[in-house]
């Protein structure tokens, strides 16, 4: 079977050629299958004597699978030539590309090009996506004729075209030349000539300009139907006799734009600048994000550190959104998408919950039970677009009365072009409908998407000139996901209700519609992170609320947890309260601090570590009397730049890799080993121990990890099951 | 108001990594964003360890971030605009020389579907020695069954599996996959089953099974399909493409009598004894009687129990009929899962029908009262969010947690007098 695929700029007479070979070709008795690959439709209208047959998409979009039939989507024309048309989405909406993607798909399924002796494949203008190269790959058209008149723009698109087929040539040559349908413009003939000529194809068949093509469509056949004499139906029998004995193949060789203006054109070749992909050739590392927490006027301030480091993304904005969004617990989120990113979103919105329910008997009600639905785009939305069943199911939510629906969108729906925007209409006065266009990862990852819900759930909900609420705060930026994230929260609630000071509004965790309108009630806002994200939120908030905030995070460890107390007990007049809370604590912690100390005093302490701030676990350490000998710092997807306010001198590195570890332990030789994941590459040399990528807040944070320490130490307990690595190396390969 | 999760389920995309997944010595490579991978990495590697340990530093940031399996090539934005050929090659030439692998799997994310990158050609440049298998297309919300079919289809269309001697007494086991909670207390009680009834096993299909395996799929005697939703379509694709007749069981062999009914028509269609099984299977029936007598005689219960259960059509019929012949307990609430995969929809609708409990199929289990719930660790979780008090049985994923490190079964003898113990444990004395 010889399968051919017929290229061209749109309205160069594409369909008019293929319609010609293929009735040509069904004269010399082959039978011959013409699939048009063109959204509009119309490429073997003339084989059908002017009947516009059903499309394959169209076929699709109506019936189910299981009615899928072999004749109705396939029609015999002229010469019993098969004719099959794509088709593909209104102009606009959708994506045609994908569109032909799930035609072949389709058509494959039923086997379809193996009864045909060849294949003609009429293929939309230029070689515009990957879903129009499809008629172009290996499995499909073995020769390629291009279309072209003498007009710059016809040749600009068929040197195009040879890029695209440049792709697919590598293992044998495809193209057969150049069909030249002439159009009459001035110096025609010899700008075909030395396009051909530059690019090393020969011109296969010129067909003139003539009526004849138009008195054939009007009786809606092809010229070779209706003049079975013609002399320019000569020319396409000649051409079908070559293909049917065996055209020689040319392998495609593309101009640049200069060599091909100056080939068509005559032109003095133009000096063009680099495009950036060019200039980023350069060994030059890019500038580091440096974070500088008074800039509030950097237009990057809501970007996370992925995006501004150009780093591999880490998530998908779209879960990043959803995940923060289902914290408004009487709204309801809306993601359009297909099933599987709603389902990974869920996942990631629900383990915890799961697990805080296994191990703690906690019922966390968000993580549980998310007001979380989803559009569930199928093939069809992705042709033809999805803005239709978006409306459908928010209509359906509608009828739940929720405050408010948020829409959030997936890559899908971002790369067919859906504009959720389109939904805001079915909006009430109480119950308004707000999109977050993540377009799952292009707009960027996890923690963008955080950003984003964040900062358009702010600006479209929290309303201005609210009365304020004596003794009152804010939370912002709780780790949602995180295990400790409610006790974390119990503990600072804790000390804020010794306080009399009351929590207003979680942003954005456990919270409600209302809670967040009245958001700026409280007079003072406490970070829960102060780590990159947490950083762009407060400075978020400052600039466009004026919002006040604490300086410290929540606290983690003895220090922090006393600096913590003093400073809102400053704000709100309760230095008292704030004072006697420390007081109690401070005692019970000298007391740990002495019991540690024969154990652990003198020790070596090295860390390895995805967090940033580790002031907490250092300052005990440093309490006990031990000896920090290393700090090595991994990259994190989270969090940018070490931060200590000990004041000392530490031995720290950045960037940390595992070829360093291996070094460090043999040079410094640590007693006790931490990191956030223990690692076979252990040593019995050492004790080994791991740190929470989110610690427990308050005054023992430190405590409690130095008395596991002293602990295995004392026992020098390493666990033997240690010893069976080589069994599981032997019997789990 | 409560959503809960009715719409929210793993497609077909998760169908065909975890069917990948299933096989030894592999590398699933999603082509698309790292937010593909984490919960497919973290579901495989959680369901069958390979690894030792979850130390980041040995899965590097790029393709593995972190994690021991699914690596990815991180697509993003431009990729969506200028194709992935890059990234995929830069993976591609990674993984040729630092992982050791038989067989690569490169599947594109929903998203990177929509580009139409031609991967079989950039994957067959890159890969020249081993084995590899490409899905572009992984289908945008069909059910988590499709998928697994069309990667069993796929893998025997594209690694061409030539037509070999049929092996007398083997079979091959399909329609089980690592998404199977139990998957691999499930293989490992099949095989012991048959193993008795001198039967071998030669390929347990995405379970599992190595490359090796599947090349021999031809050489089985009979196909087995264990759950007709996620086997019937490749059990009759390779009818049609090898001839090898196959079985379907009369939904997975969940209790004694559906144990006892499928190990029967096994050995009368491969013509093998069964002897020593029945004296297996009456000691195992012989053990449940004491323990049930006993909490039977002290309470009247399990009779009369009422209990809920959430499945695939198939499981629904399969955990029905146990649990209403054999404890004499009351199918109060059955809700499906994955509907439209709906070969056994007749057959159960069927048995509740003779159960005199039509209305208890397809209902809500958000609206259960029963006092023993069979269902996914969320939606157990969910039901104790709203209040309801009752003992949770896990039948499926996602789990609430617990570690198996003794593989467990819900089939066969061991897997009935698994639920045995887990009714008895779950019931609610007065």
């Amino acid at each position: 079977m010889k399968q051919i695929a017929i290229y061209g700029k749109g309205g160069i007479g594409k369909s008019t050629v293929a319609s010609n070979l293929s009735a040509s070709l069904s004269l010399l008795g082959k039978k011959v299958l013409q699939i048009g690959c063109d959204p509009k439709h119309d490429s073997t209208r003339f084989l059908m004597h002017g009947k516009k047959i059903t499309t394959v998409l169209d076929y699709i979009k109506v019936t189910n699978p299981l009615d899928y039939k072999i004749g109705d989507i396939l029609y015999t024309g002229f010469g019993n030539t098969g004719c099959v048309e794509a088709g593909g989405p209104t102009p606009g909406v959708g994506c045609a590309g994908r569109g032909i993607i799930t035609a072949f798909e389709l058509l494959d399924n039923f086997n379809i090009r193996s009864k045909y002796d060849l294949v003609l494949y009429d293929v939309l203008g230029d070689v515009v996506c990957g879903g129009f190269a499809v008629p172009i790959r290996n499995e499909y058209a073995d020769t390629v004729f291009i279309v072209t008149s003498g007009e710059f723009m016809s040749l600009y698109a068929a040197n195009n075209i040879l890029r695209g087929v440049s792709n697919f040539d590598t293992t044998a040559p495809k193209v057969a030349g150049i069909i030249f349908n002439r159009r009459n413009v001035d110096n025609e003939d010899a700008g075909v000539i030395r396009f051909a000529n530059a690019v090393g194809l020969p011109i296969c068949a010129e067909i003139p300009r003539s009526s004849e093509f138009d008195t054939a469509e009007k009786a809606g056949m092809t010229l070779i139907e209706k003049n079975r004499h013609s002399e320019i139906g000569s020319i396409f029998k000649k051409l079908a006799g070559e293909i049917v004995s065996g055209c020689k193949l040319y392998k495609a060789n593309p101009l640049t734009d200069e060599a091909l203006e100056s080939a068509i054109l005559g032109k003095v070749k133009t000096t063009y600048a680099p495009t950036p992909a060019q200039t980023e050739t350069t060994s030059e590392p890019k500038a580091k994000f440096n974070w500088d927490p008074t800039d509030v006027t950097s237009p990057n301030r809501y970007l996370s550190k992925n995006i501004i480091n150009d780093e591999p993304l880490h998530g998908c904005a779209f879960n990043g959104a959803a995940s923060m969004s289902v914290h408004i617990r009487d709204a309801v989120i809306v993601a359009h998408s297909p099933k599987s990113c709603a389902y990974l979103a869920y996942q990631s919105i629900s383990s915890a919950g799961r697990r805080g329910l296994f191990e703690r008997g906690a019922l966390l009600p968000v993580s549980l039970s998310p007001n979380f639905e989803c559009t569930n785009m199928k093939e069809a939305e992705m042709i033809f677009g999805g803005t239709e069943v978006l409306i459908d199911k928010v209509k359906k939510v509608k009828l739940k009365r929720p405050k408010a629906i948020i829409v959030i969108s997936s890559c899908p729906s971002g790369i067919i072009g859906d504009d959720i925007d389109k939904i805001k209409y079915l909006e009430e006065d109480n119950m308004p409908i707000i999109t977050i266009k993540t377009d799952g990862n292009i707009s960027g990852d996890y923690l963008q998407g955080m950003l984003m819900s964040y900062t358009v759930l702010a600006e479209k909900i929290i309303k201005k000139g609210v009365k304020t609420i004596a003794n009152t705060v804010n939370v912002v930026f709780e780790k949602v996901v995180a295990k400790n994230t409610n006790s974390n929260f119990k503990i600072i609630e804790g000390f804020l209700n010794a306080m009399g000071v009351k929590v207003n509004c979680r942003f954005l965790c456990e919270t409600t519609y209302e809670k967040l309108e009245n958001f700026l009630s409280a007079p003072l806002n406490l970070l829960a992170y102060d780590d990159y994200t947490g950083k762009i939120l407060k400075n978020y908030f400052i600039d466009k609320y004026g919002c006040k905030f604490l300086n410290e995070p929540f606290p983690v460890g003895f220090e922090e947890t006393k600096k913590w107390l003093e400073s809102v007990g400053n704000f709100f007049g309760k230095k008292d309260e704030a004072e006697k809370i420390i007081q109690d604590n401070e005692k019970i912690y000298a007391k740990e601090i002495k019991m540690l100390r024969p154990y652990l005093e003198g020790k070596k302490l090295m860390i390895i570590t995805y967090n940033h701030s580790l002031d907490w676990i250092l300052k005990t350490a440093l309490d006990i009397g031990m000896e920090i000998v290393k700090l090595g710092i991994l990259n994190f997807s989270q969090d940018a730049g070490f931060r200590t306010n000990l004041g000392i001198s530490l031995n720290m590195e950045e960037n940390y890799d595992r070829e360093k570890r291996t070094h460090d332990i043999k040079k410094y030789g640590p007693d006790i080993l931490l990191t956030n994941y223990e690692s076979s590459a252990g040593s019995t040399d050492y004790i080994s121990d791991t740190i929470p990528m989110c610690p427990d807040v308050g005054f023992y944070s430190g405590i409690h990890m130095a008395k596991r320490w002293a602990k295995l130490i004392k026992l020098n307990l390493q666990g033997e099951w240690k010893n069976d690595e080589l069994l599981f190396r032997k019997y789990c390969p | 108001m409560n959503c809960y999760s009715e719409n929210i389920a793993p497609d077909s995309f998760s169908g065909i990594i975890f069917a990948m997944e299933g096989i030894d010595s592999s590398v699933t490579l999603i082509n698309g964003p790292s937010g593909c991978k984490f919960y497919h990495s973290s579901v495989s590697d959680g369901q069958s360890v390979h690894k030792q340990d979850f130390d980041p530093l040995n899965y590097p940031e790029k393709w593995y971030f972190g994690q021991p399996r699914v690596p990815c090539t991180y697509l993003d934005s431009r990729d969506y605009v200028y194709g992935s050929r890059e990234k995929l090659e830069e993976a591609l030439d990674f993984l040729n020389k630092n992982v050791t692998f038989d067989l690569l799997a490169v599947i594109n994310s929903p998203g990177a579907s929509l580009i139409g990158d031609d991967l079989k050609s950039i994957v067959s440049s890159s890969i020249k020695e081993k084995k590899f298998v490409i899905i572009e297309t992984p289908g945008f919300s069909e059910n988590i069954c499709s998928g697994y079919e069309r990667a069993a289809i796929e893998i025997v269309k594209q690694l061409s599996i030539p037509k070999q001697k049929v092996q007398p007494f083997t079979v091959n086991i399909l329609g089980l996959s690592i998404f199977h909670k139990y998957y691999r207390g499930d293989v490992k009680e099949l095989k012991r089953l048959l193993n008795i009834c001198g039967i071998k096993v030669n390929c347990c299909l995405f379970a599992g099974c190595s490359i090796e395996d599947i090349d021999s799929l031809s050489s089985a005697k009979l196909n087995i399909v264990i759950h007709p939703e996620y086997g019937c379509e490749t059990a009759l694709f390779l009818k049609e493409n090898y001839g090898t007749p196959f079985y379907v069981c009369d939904g997975p062999p969940i209790g004694f009598a559906a144990t006892e009914k499928f190990v029967e028509d096994i050995c009368t269609i491969l013509k093998m004894d069964r002897s020593n099984f029945k004296e297996e299977s009456e000691i195992a029936r012989a053990e449940a009687f004491m323990n049930i007598s006993r909490v039977n005689s002290l309470t009247g219960l399990p009779k009369g129990v009422n209990f809920a259960i959430e499945g695939t059509w198939s499981e629904v019929y399969s955990y029905t009929l146990f649990l209403v012949k054999h404890f004499g307990m009351i199918a109060e609430c059955a809700s499906i899962i994955n509907k439209e995969r709906n070969v056994f929809r007749k057959k159960t609708t069927a048995l509740f029908s003779k159960l005199y409990l039509p209305e208890s199929l397809e209902k809500n289990i958000m609206d259960t009262s029963s006092e023993l719930v069979f269902a996914s660790g969320n939606t157990i979780a969910n039901l104790k969010l709203q209040g309801h008090r009752f003992s949770g049985i896990e039948t499926s994923l996602p789990s609430l947690g617990y570690i198996d490190v003794i593989p467990k079964t819900h089939l066969g003898l061991r897997g009935a007098l698994m639920i045995t113990e887990q009714v008895l444990n779950g019931l609610m004395f007065e």
